[in-house]
């Protein structure tokens, strides 16, 4: 907060009756998210959740740094998951409305877009791109508190080799970038865990009809199908179309929460048995409280997403006041890093990602495997990071 | 692996998948014959097909075939509705019309987003099992969808030849003028047609409902197939429309047995580029355009 804008606000209450004994000044929050088409569901889920965590410190009178009060406020933009739209409004953010803190970008792209001009300027940002170069030791201010497949591939697929006895998986992904490097990372997750991606095929990602590929992929004598890399519709689409053409065998998805989706096209039936990653247990008392206070305030289930986002502006909010300041962020950041299972809604968080990143900015959410049981997800197995699923 | 099988199989697919493109292009090349018009909303009305048939069986646990017959009733009297109230001036200016149905295929697509949600919904399957057919597996609610097509084409079929007002119909596709001439009202014909061609595209989109799944914009791809199939069999030719569709959905399935699937989509798009410079008026087509 600038000079001249602490001296209106002075003159303003000096000038009005004030009411409050102290004066509150605001800490302006940034976000860069989502908010119209195929990714608003994702942008959605993290600007409430900021604004849930912003909720909270105001409603107990503020954020207390440094024996001052700041009333939180978030500014959000929709960066409409372009890249360009995305450099638009963090030139906005930095320059114009100079916020500190950014919620997002939600996408690789953009996230990738904007980070010259907040590393520049030392905005910290926190990331749901899956991208691995979103996070590096080049890039101090930069932060993601969701696992992505780098993280929960090994772990998840070691755990369904070893307990479903798979040893032949095929798998059908569209034919992109992120297409290929999912085909790519799980075929060297499933040759560790000792069984192998037998079937590997491409499609465009406006197919409907899977038959044919899938008619060829069965010929190879697989056991599983793994739905990872696809579109929650098509992921659906492809398990409808395998169970109709008599697939016997096991269905999984390492990744991505897409259950609900998958059930909507396959049906009950042939989503029966199959094994997901998920990335909430609604068991857990915390991961409840927070999905109550969501639905309360937008009438509506949270995206799996939306808490790490919710902890991670907790998070932040610990570390500026261990710093005692809101505006030097080197500082923060630094906080940030020390921060040691911090109690959040997903539970007990630390950082890691220094073997993959070189820097250990990507938070250590825990993840799980659930079969989904008569159309809903049951927990069979809890993974963490460092110790895998069990 | 088993060659005959795989061959079997994919026989069958093709022939499903080109049924299907068979029912978009016969009303896309009925519409085409009456308006001389090309109608870049038919995917959008084969969406409709599939939005209809979502709300009546989920929604109103309608049984799966009253609801692809109601769908078709629906849409077609939407279809004549919307030709008469908005294309009525456009008859035979290709150029605007085609922008118009460009502007209606966009609000069609935005009116289903803002009402059923970009999340794509499923119908259930409309049977269980697989059934073997010379030897080769074939899912039981894919033989249903075949054989309700057909049924379909067949009624077309005996509808244009031996009913009076499909005989009409066609007289309009022949020679509009001609048959004004001959007493048949051609203002009453234009929204039939219309109706008919776009009704046609819903009925595909309610039977491929339970098979793939509904969205908004579930009609781009198979309006571009249409497009490639009436193109190659010949503008406003029903048969040239009907040899052409199974053609393309064979092609497409042999293509994708054999070969990874984005070699095989190029390859179907080098050999309809072929077949234009072989047959440029189509394989059956009078190659007005």
């Amino acid at each position: 907060m600038n000079q001249v804008h602490r001296h209106v606000l002075a003159t303003l209450l000096l000038g009005s009756i004030a009411l409050q004994t102290a004066a509150q000044e605001t800490l302006k929050i940034g976000a860069i998210v989502t908010l119209s088409g195929p990714g608003s569901p994702w942008g959605q889920a993290m600007k409430n959740a900021a604004e849930l965590a912003a909720d909270k410190v105001n409603a107990g009178g503020g954020l207390e740094v440094a024996g001052k009060k700041y009333k939180v406020e978030l500014v959000p933009y929709d960066d409409k998951y372009q890249a360009g739209e995305a450099v638009t409004v963090a030139n906005r953010l930095v320059f114009e409305d100079k916020v500190k803190y950014i919620i997002g970008p939600t996408g690789s792209a953009p996230t990738l877009a904007v980070q010259p001009v907040t590393e520049k300027n030392q905005v910290i940002t926190v990331t749901l791109g899956f991208t691995n170069k979103a996070l590096g030791a080049d890039k101090p201010f930069s932060f993601r508190p969701v696992v992505t497949t780098l993280e929960f591939a090994e772990p998840q697929i070691a755990w369904m080799v070893k307990t479903l006895g798979i040893k032949k998986a095929g798998g059908l992904f569209p034919n992109d970038e992120s297409g290929q490097v999912i085909a790519r990372d799980l075929e060297l997750a499933y040759k560790k865990a000792g069984a192998e991606l037998a079937a590997k095929e491409f499609f465009e990602r406006d197919r409907v009809d899977f038959v044919p590929l899938l008619t060829r992929m069965l010929a190879r004598g697989i056991d599983t199908i793994e739905l990872d890399g696809n579109a929650p519709g098509t992921a659906g689409l492809i398990a409808k179309q395998a169970r109709e053409l008599g697939f016997k065998g096991k269905i999984v998805r390492t990744g991505g929460p897409a259950t609900a989706e998958i059930i909507n096209v396959a049906g009950k039936d042939a989503a029966e048995g199959m094994f997901a990653h998920a990335v909430l247990d609604p068991a857990l008392p915390s991961t409840r409280a927070y999905t109550d206070a969501y639905m309360a305030k937008y009438k509506a289930v949270p995206n799996g997403f939306s808490p790490s986002f919710y902890d991670f502006t907790n998070m932040l909010f610990e570390a500026m006041r261990r710093a005692g300041t809101v505006t030097d962020t080197a500082k923060v950041r630094t906080e940030l890093e020390k921060l040691k299972d911090f109690p959040g809604a997903l539970g007990k968080l630390n950082w890691t990602g220094k073997a993959n990143y070189g820097v250990d900015h990507q938070l250590a959410v825990p993840f799980y495997i659930a079969e989904i049981k008569n159309g809903v997800e049951v927990i069979r197995a809890r993974c963490t990071v460092s110790d895998g699923c069990n | 692996m088993d060659w005959n099988l795989l061959l079997g199989q994919a026989t069958v697919n093709g022939l499903i998948v080109g049924l299907l493109y068979l029912l978009m292009a016969v009303g896309f090349t009925l519409v085409f014959g009456v308006m001389r018009m090309v109608n870049f909303a038919h995917g959008e009305f084969y969406m409709l097909g599939g939005f209809v048939a979502y709300a009546l069986v989920v929604k109103l646990a309608v049984p799966f075939l009253l609801a692809v017959a109601l769908s078709f009733v629906i849409t077609t009297v939407i279809g004549s509705l919307l030709e008469w109230l908005i294309l009525k001036p456009l008859r035979k200016d290709e150029l605007n019309g085609m922008i118009v149905t460009i502007g209606l295929a966009l609000i069609l697509q935005n009116l289903a987003l803002m009402m059923f949600g970009a999340d794509p919904v499923s119908l259930p399957s409309i049977a269980v099992g697989t059934s073997t057919l010379l030897g080769v597996a074939v899912a039981n609610s894919r033989l249903y969808v075949v054989a309700f097509a057909i049924v379909v084409l067949a009624l077309l079929y005996v509808f244009l030849r031996h009913s009076r007002m499909g005989r009409g119909l066609r007289a309009v596709v022949e020679d509009s003028e001609t048959a004004s001439i001959q007493g048949v009202r051609a203002r009453f014909y234009y929204p039939l047609g219309f109706g008919i061609g776009v009704g046609l595209a819903a009925v595909g989109g309610a039977l491929m409902a339970p098979l793939f799944s509904v969205s908004p914009f579930m009609g781009q791809t198979p309006l571009l197939k249409a497009f490639m199939v009436v193109i190659l069999g010949g503008l406003g030719s029903i048969p040239g429309a009907a040899i052409a569709g199974l053609c393309l959905g064979l092609l497409e399935s042999y293509s994708s047995l054999f070969l990874s699937s984005s070699t095989a989509d190029m390859l179907i798009f080098v050999l309809v580029i072929v077949g234009m410079l072989a047959f440029p008026r189509g394989l059956i087509g009078r190659g007005e355009a």
